[in-house]
């Protein structure tokens, strides 16, 4: 080989080399770091700030309002004995006392005994924002203001970018559009951003009445003959206007994806009105929202669904309500991992649920009584940075407690982490640096 | 100063004033009228869903939306992640209000320039380039047999594009 040749075959293969990384069509830049555990990941947001005492500690009215009565009302999710008086916490039968009658059982084992509980993990924030931040992210949030986009990337964004997934692999089920909930399917990092955002829906607005007014009303075209035709029309127009990506008020799917969601959002208003979407035996509030992202799951079956709850907050003002949200968000939970597990097969056995809140509450109550005298209970002392979290699917070790009181294991932010582990992308994640340095996890912290 | 001297630069100051004084003759400039419309270069400020809402309705129906129909729409916009998405199934629910109004397609297929101008004017405030012209010339002709082809779906891709959501 002459010289010449040599040199520009060699500066063409070294080229090639750096460049092919970049144009793979999952979008990886690299081979995963890490074997996945599992293919589709559901991470629950379980929260507005549950007390650990009357949750996990299964202590019922006794550290909350002196009455010496304990009990578990998430039996769904934790072993343990109901309580056995001042039942509250259930649903209300016609014509009887508020609250008296607990939702039955839908597990036959309950996630403790299916998989591993975080009993005594740390928060990063005594706050909703930062405390969603935190999960969302797995980065401490000084600084995050409020009615932005995070400021560190999103498990969203490490998913699509690292992961290699599409837009409807990735999902965001949002129970409000208020307190920045609609903001947390994309950060506003330079080198992530909206690009790599997860689709959102917030249920109750988007096939509520809002909805139903604005959209249950849209034509469906033919997808050749018209929607072929916009989308050339559209693509054209596109081009000619040239706005950088970063300036586009939200993210992106693809011509096909928009037909599938469009297509989704259409059967998901029939089907509504037909009585067939999967919402558990008693939904409404945020039982419905995690109806809605059963739906979800049952059609996009996503590699990774994060739904976020928050009927638990009504604890400011109202205790006895705030034990109903607990035990209705057990049952929520209930029936999504079993609607996972029985209805939707491509997940069955393929799938990790993850859970944990965003903060606790606060160890004293506040001066708002409820109908029963109960207090009401605020956020953001130090008792509001103890909570639990867990894991259940393939690969988790099953009937293990992790932690107590006395040895804290776990925070918040190893939630983005433990995300990132089961999907194979855990050292990338770590690699750009921008989650808490001190976050693990959750398998390398058992 | 020497008499000799000062006659000839006399007569020579006369002459030069006289030339340099020379009327001059005026210019009149008129205005020819014409409609000036922008491009869309300096389109940079995104439009927040309710003046997107706004404008998208008065563009459809020839008259405003009531507040409490932005403000729903507003919801519902925010209610979704991917914005373009979801104005494209707000667009398709306004097309099948009996109230929208549309130019015919026998104005879109025998009028075709006409009808591109007049509706790069209705949404971009702005004349198309001829190469813009000619693109959607081409691309109406091509599509002259598809009898689904008509201006709701050219309607519909102007009021989802990139540059409808700018001003």
């Amino acid at each position: 080989m002459k010289r010449r040749e040599f040199v520009i075959k060699s500066a063409t293969l070294a080229a090639g080399g750096m460049v092919l990384p970049y144009i793979l069509p999952s979008g990886r830049l690299f081979a995963r770091t890490n074997a996945p555990k599992a293919d589709h990941v559901v991470f629950v947001m379980f929260g507005g700030g549950l007390r650990q005492q009357d949750s996990i500690l299964k202590r019922y009215l006794a550290d909350s309002q002196g009455y010496n009565v304990e009990g578990n009302i998430l039996y769904n999710m934790l072993e343990g004995a109901a309580p056995a008086s001042k039942i509250a916490y259930g649903i209300t039968p016609s014509g009887q006392p508020n609250g008296s009658q607990p939702i039955p059982k839908i597990l036959s084992q309950s996630l403790q005994k299916q998989g591993t509980i975080f009993q005594e993990m740390r928060a990063i924030s005594g706050g909703h924002y930062g405390g969603w931040n935190s999960l969302i992210t797995g980065s401490r949030v000084e600084g995050q203001g409020l009615k932005v986009r995070p400021m560190n990337p999103t498990i969203f964004e490490y998913a699509r970018r690292f992961g290699g997934y599409k837009a409807t692999d990735v999902w965001f089920i949002g129970n409000t559009i208020s307190n920045s909930i609609p903001l947390l399917n994309s950060s506003k990092h330079p080198d992530f951003g909206l690009q790599y955002g997860g689709n959102f829906f917030a249920p109750g607005i988007t096939f509520g009445s809002d909805g139903y007014a604005a959209l249950s009303n849209a034509k469906i075209y033919h997808p050749q003959e018209e929607l072929e035709p916009v989308y050339k029309m559209k693509n054209f127009l596109d081009n000619t206007f040239n706005i950088k990506k970063g300036d586009m008020p939200g993210i992106r799917n693809t011509d096909d994806e928009k037909t599938q969601i469009k297509e989704f959002i259409a059967n998901t208003f029939q089907r509504q009105a037909s009585g067939l979407l999967p919402m558990p035996p008693v939904s409404g509030g945020d039982g419905s929202t995690i109806g809605y992202a059963a739906e979800v799951l049952r059609v996009f079956k996503p590699k990774l669904l994060v739904v976020n709850l928050s009927n638990i907050d009504g604890c400011h003002s109202n205790f006895t309500g705030y034990l109903q949200a607990m035990h209705r968000a057990d049952h929520a939970m209930g029936f999504l991992w079993n609607y996972i597990q029985t209805q939707i097969p491509e997940m069955s056995g393929k799938t990790i649920m993850t859970f944990a809140p965003e903060c606790g509450r606060n160890l004293k109550h506040n001066p708002i009584q409820d109908e029963n005298d109960w207090y009401g209970y605020d956020h953001g002392d130090s008792n509001s940075l103890r909570v639990f979290g867990g894991m259940v699917g393939q690969n988790v070790p099953s009937n293990l407690l992790i932690g107590n009181e006395a040895n804290p294991i776990g925070k918040v932010t190893d939630m983005a982490l433990t995300i990132a582990d089961i999907l194979g992308f855990k050292d990338e994640v770590k690699a750009a640096g921008l989650v808490d340095f001190e976050s693990m996890s959750l398998f390398d912290r058992i | 100063m020497n008499m000799h001297i000062f006659k000839p630069t006399l007569i020579l100051v006369f002459l030069i004033g006289i030339s340099a004084c020379k009327k001059k003759d005026s210019n009149t400039y008129e205005v020819v009228d014409t409609n000036s419309y922008g491009d869309n270069l300096n389109k940079d400020k995104s439009k927040s869903n309710i003046e997107f809402h706004s404008i998208l309705s008065t563009n459809l129906f020839q008259k405003p939306s009531s507040i409490n129909e932005l403000s729903r729409t507003d919801r519902v916009m925010q209610s979704c992640g991917d914005k373009t998405l979801i104005n494209e199934v707000i667009i398709s629910n306004y097309m099948n209000s009996a109230n929208v109004k549309l130019p015919s397609r026998k104005m879109m297929t025998d009028s075709t320039e006409r009808f591109i101008e007049e509706t790069y004017i209705r949404f971009f405030i702005r004349r198309p380039t001829e190469a813009e012209k000619t693109w959607f010339t081409n691309f109406i002709n091509a599509n002259k047999s598809n009898p689904n082809f008509r201006p709701e779906l050219v309607y519909t891709a102007f009021a989802a594009s990139d540059e409808y959501m700018f001003y």
